[in-house]
């Protein structure tokens, strides 16, 4: 398969190359069918039970604490359903999550590209520039936020002075925490992007032109459906690790803007209402899945060779 | 058949591996002995014998900040150095307190919590306290409200304003808070993630209503009262970021912990209580049910309640002490944000009430935090 990449990096064919990247899995490159082997498998033995005792035992744990706390029955998900508040903050998770993806994805793109085409050293330096953020606590970076941005902070104080204008409603806004949001989450989707954008045969694009596409034409129907796997692989990340904010809605946003996890905490730390708590959790793991799944099958329509086909 | 020798070994090895982890996590989640108890004779609040607590850990959970400090330099500190128990500090957190009961694996021994809390937990998530081992003759009248607590601290939710704002012309009253075309500006609220029956029955004393006598309808019309701000009204999710707000002249009146106030002032924000009317608060000393060595929780919380340590922790906090003997010596600043001196002028809390509908607060709660 190693093998096979390099050549086909180098190849000119970039249909073969595409061939490549749709046919998921790696058994057309192996030529003959070794009898199976089971030893690999036993080095898996540690990440299992890892797996199934910090990860799959609790899960297990919720879901029957859902259906059993504090009697056995589906009134944890009644309450669910028939609460207002609940629908109304799962909905504002989704839209804020889905809102800072898609910003992640605009500003991501560009940055990702350029990585591509400048020298290692400046690609070093742009790399730096996403990773740093990283290393910085989040908390610390959003009490920065909020001190830039509330009403007496020097935005707004800048805007009074010179504009004369404001206070704008920086903090405290659906614009506040996903601006704070969008900065953490930045890293998750230009790593992808770029491990996908770097890929990419550049020549495709100077052949497309040579074939008569202008730049746009040739950026939409060569260049982006060759990126999509790095757009999907971004935007699920960004997409999923967004549901789970809860310090910078928190701290950067109003009451109307708090998402799920704080009604859990709400729940569960508050009210000592697991049930309730652990039933909350069920929903929006199931909910994501269904979500990631119809992406799923909405990115596996669309042929990656095709490109656009209308 | 080498190779068959090797998986079979791997298998039994990792298989032994399982087993170890499934004995260590049984064999700790398992019932600490009993402890022996010892004499210590009649308690005297704020004393201990010298070492009879020799190789005992306890550990005090509570909500942080200048508040934990100050309780852990004013007696829990100086009842370890005397009784020779080692005292340890954590955070609390009401969810991992119910986890540590469910499991029967107590790693606290005294909690700060509030007094609706160990009303509402008591028996079930808060042992019931032994008065004959603490000594409670010098706690101010009616601060015990239930069987689980001693009094922790004796604080207040007090309007908090900004002395630029409104120092010539300062609120004075509940009715004034709401009140934004006598006093503009923006008022900072709790909304963080504990339900606090306070911040309910304060909208209901702007209104004038009787707290003895309120019924559930009345939760949705408080709370409606503070949507009813509008863009003037900001919440706080934490002590920490309600004095953030006032320092920063982010909120120019606030609804908050008298001690986050005091926080702001001594700052050198200029920031300054409301006394006319306020909200008593009272918070619980508490044991959480299963603790390992009751006589030592009892005994450590007996030396909390003492004259001289009371007299300390508000020197430090500016909470109000529990020890109705306890003289702080207090600057300018502190005194002025001192809830004891105002008792007059505060509204005291309708536990009964709460406990009892509690359900339909935090419903509403839950609804007032998030936004809808």
């Amino acid at each position: 398969m190693g093998y096979r990449e390099l050549t086909g990096m180098s190849d000119l064919s970039p249909i073969r190359e595409l061939n490549k990247l749709s046919a998921a899995g790696g058994n057309t490159t192996r030529p003959t069918r070794e009898p199976r082997n089971w030893r690999p498998f036993l080095l898996l033995i540690p990440a299992f039970i890892i797996v199934s005792f910090f990860f799959l035992a609790p899960l297990i744990d919720v879901f029957i604490r859902s259906i059993t706390d504090p009697s056995l029955g589906i009134q944890n998900y009644v309450w669910l359903f028939t609460t207002p508040t609940n629908m109304v903050v799962a909905g504002r998770t989704f839209g804020t999550s889905f809102l800072v993806t898609i910003v992640c994805l605009l500003i991501a793109y560009p940055y990702a590209y350029l990585m591509t085409i400048v020298s290692d050293r400046t690609r070093n330096m742009l790399q730096l520039f996403i990773m740093l953020p990283l290393w910085t606590s989040i908390l610390v970076r959003t009490l920065a936020w909020m001190v830039l941005l509330q009403d007496t902070g020097p935005i707004n104080g800048l805007l009074e002075s010179v504009f004369g204008i404001g206070p704008l409603p920086l903090i405290r806004s659906t614009f506040g925490v996903a601006l704070g949001m969008t900065q953490v989450l930045l890293p998750f989707m230009v790593l992808p992007l770029y491990s996908a954008l770097a890929k990419i045969d550049k020549r495709l694009l100077p052949a497309a032109a040579n074939l008569g596409a202008r730049p746009v034409t040739a950026f939409f129907t060569v260049y982006l459906p060759l990126s999509r796997p790095g757009i999907f692989a971004g935007s699920v990340t960004v997409f999923i690790l967004g549901l789970g904010f809860y310090i910078i809605p928190a701290l950067l946003g109003s009451s109307k803007e708090i998402m799920m996890s704080a009604l859990m905490y709400q729940q569960i730390s508050g009210f000592l209402m697991w049930g309730h708590g652990t039933a909350l959790g069920i929903f929006m793991l199931t909910t994501t899945i269904v979500v990631l799944a119809l992406v799923g099958r909405a990115s596996k329509g669309t042929s990656l060779f095709a490109g656009r086909t209308k | 058949m080498r190779n068959q020798k090797l998986k079979r070994q791997l298998c039994v090895i990792a298989m032994g591996g399982v087993a170890t982890l499934l004995i260590a996590g049984c064999a700790s989640a398992g019932d600490a002995e009993p402890v022996a108890s010892r004499d210590l004779g009649t308690p005297v609040a704020g004393v201990v014998p010298d070492g009879v607590f020799d190789g005992v850990t306890l550990t005090y959970a509570a909500s942080g900040g200048i508040f934990q400090d100050g309780q852990r330099d004013a007696a829990w500190d100086p009842f370890a150095k005397i009784s020779g128990a080692t005292f340890l500090q954590d955070a609390f957190d009401a969810g991992k307190l119910k986890a540590m009961v469910d499991s029967k694996n107590v790693s606290w021994d005294i909690t700060n919590a509030t007094q609706f809390d160990t009303a509402r937990g008591c028996g079930t998530l808060y042992e019931e306290y032994d008065y004959s081992q603490v000594d409670i003759s010098k706690v101010p009248e009616g601060t015990i409200t239930d069987k689980c607590m001693v009094p922790n601290i004796l604080y207040g939710l007090v309007v908090a304003y900004n002395t630029d704002a409104f120092g010539d012309n300062p609120p004075t009253s509940a009715a004034d808070f709401f009140d934004t075309k006598k006093f503009p500006g923006k008022r900072t609220v709790s909304q963080s993630p504990y339900v606090d029956p306070q911040t309910v029955e304060f909208a209901l004393a702007a209104d004038g209503k009787d707290l003895s006598d309120v019924n559930v309808a009345d939760i949705d019309l408080a709370f409606d009262k503070y949507r009813g701000l509008g863009d003037d009204v900001i919440g706080w999710t934490s002590g920490a970021q309600a004095q953030q707000q006032l320092e920063s002249g982010e909120a120019a009146m606030g609804l908050v912990w008298s001690g986050r106030g005091y926080g702001a002032a001594a700052a050198g924000a200029p920031v300054a209580p409301m006394w006319d009317e306020w909200m008593i608060m009272v918070d619980s000393t508490a044991i959480p049910k299963g603790v390992k060595d009751p006589q030592a929780a009892f005994a450590a919380v007996n030396f909390y309640l003492g004259a001289e340590q009371q007299a300390r922790m508000t020197e430090l906090t500016s909470y109000g002490p529990v020890n109705i003997d306890a003289k702080p010596k207090v600057d300018a600043t502190l005194e002025t944000w001192l809830t004891t001196e105002h008792l007059a002028t505060g509204h005291a809390p309708n536990i009964d009430f709460w406990v009892e509908n509690y359900d339909a607060l935090s419903e509403a709660w839950a609804g007032w935090v998030t936004g809808s």
